[in-house]
């Protein structure tokens, strides 16, 4: 498992996302950024995965572990403002 | 995020790139007394694998440094011709410690890059949280 895996995996992903979530009529963009997100936490435990278990490069480990801290971030960053505007409107006087 | 985890990806490439050479002047450094060897060369190229756009950086094939070896003398290995002399190897240390240290600012580079790189993002993520 060395640094071109993990790039490999980057590069197929977006030609893998059209059928892992066909496009809905609303929130498809939505949807397509938490599968994405979803991906990146999945490939960043793998790669966890298999430096503690086989020795792989921890190169390739540092990579993944960086994306999937700068895609938790981001995801957490909007889950914050989407609740904010939620909250909002629940203290909108109606 | 993609331009970001592209330039993690290349500076990543860079780091790994460097260690392969550290891990070849460490070969030449540890083989300075075997006869007959002959430094290792480590080469770079441009890897353009699957996605031309990326320019990440990967070791190419290890070269032979074709220099003289040197000649010791010493008429007492079973190895030594009739004059007393045998091929040692023709790793310089003075070359190998110049190597490893370029090597290591070459790492150090890399790893500023990747830190600034996971700065940027976090400051981009910052202006979202306001």
């Amino acid at each position: 498992m060395d640094i071109r895996s993990t790039l490999a995996a980057q590069a197929y992903q977006p030609q893998r996302l059209p059928q892992a979530a066909p496009a809905q009529e609303d929130g498809g963009a939505f949807t397509q950024a938490m599968t994405n997100f979803a991906e990146t936490v999945a490939q960043g435990e793998m790669q966890a995965r298999a430096a503690m278990t086989t020795g792989a490069d921890p190169h390739a480990l540092v990579t993944a572990l960086a994306q999937t801290e700068l895609a938790v971030q981001t995801a957490v960053t909007v889950r914050d403002r989407v609740v904010e505007a939620y909250q909002e409107l629940l203290r909108m006087p109606v | 995020m993609t331009d970001f985890s592209n330039a993690l990806s290349v500076a990543a490439s860079g780091m790994s790139a460097q260690a392969q050479r550290l891990t070849h002047v460490a070969e030449n450094m540890a083989n300075t007394d075997t006869p007959g060897y002959r430094r290792k060369i480590t080469t770079f190229e441009l890897d353009r694998g699957f996605d031309a756009t990326q320019g990440t950086v990967r070791p190419g094939p290890v070269r032979l440094d074709q220099s003289v070896l040197a000649q010791i003398y010493d008429p007492r290995p079973p190895l030594a011709d009739d004059t007393g002399h045998f091929d040692g190897s023709n790793v310089d240390l003075v070359v190998e410690l110049a190597d490893a240290r370029e090597a290591q600012r070459s790492y150090e580079a890399n790893l500023r890059i990747f830190d600034q790189i996971r700065q940027m993002s976090s400051s981009l993520n910052e202006l979202l949280r306001r």
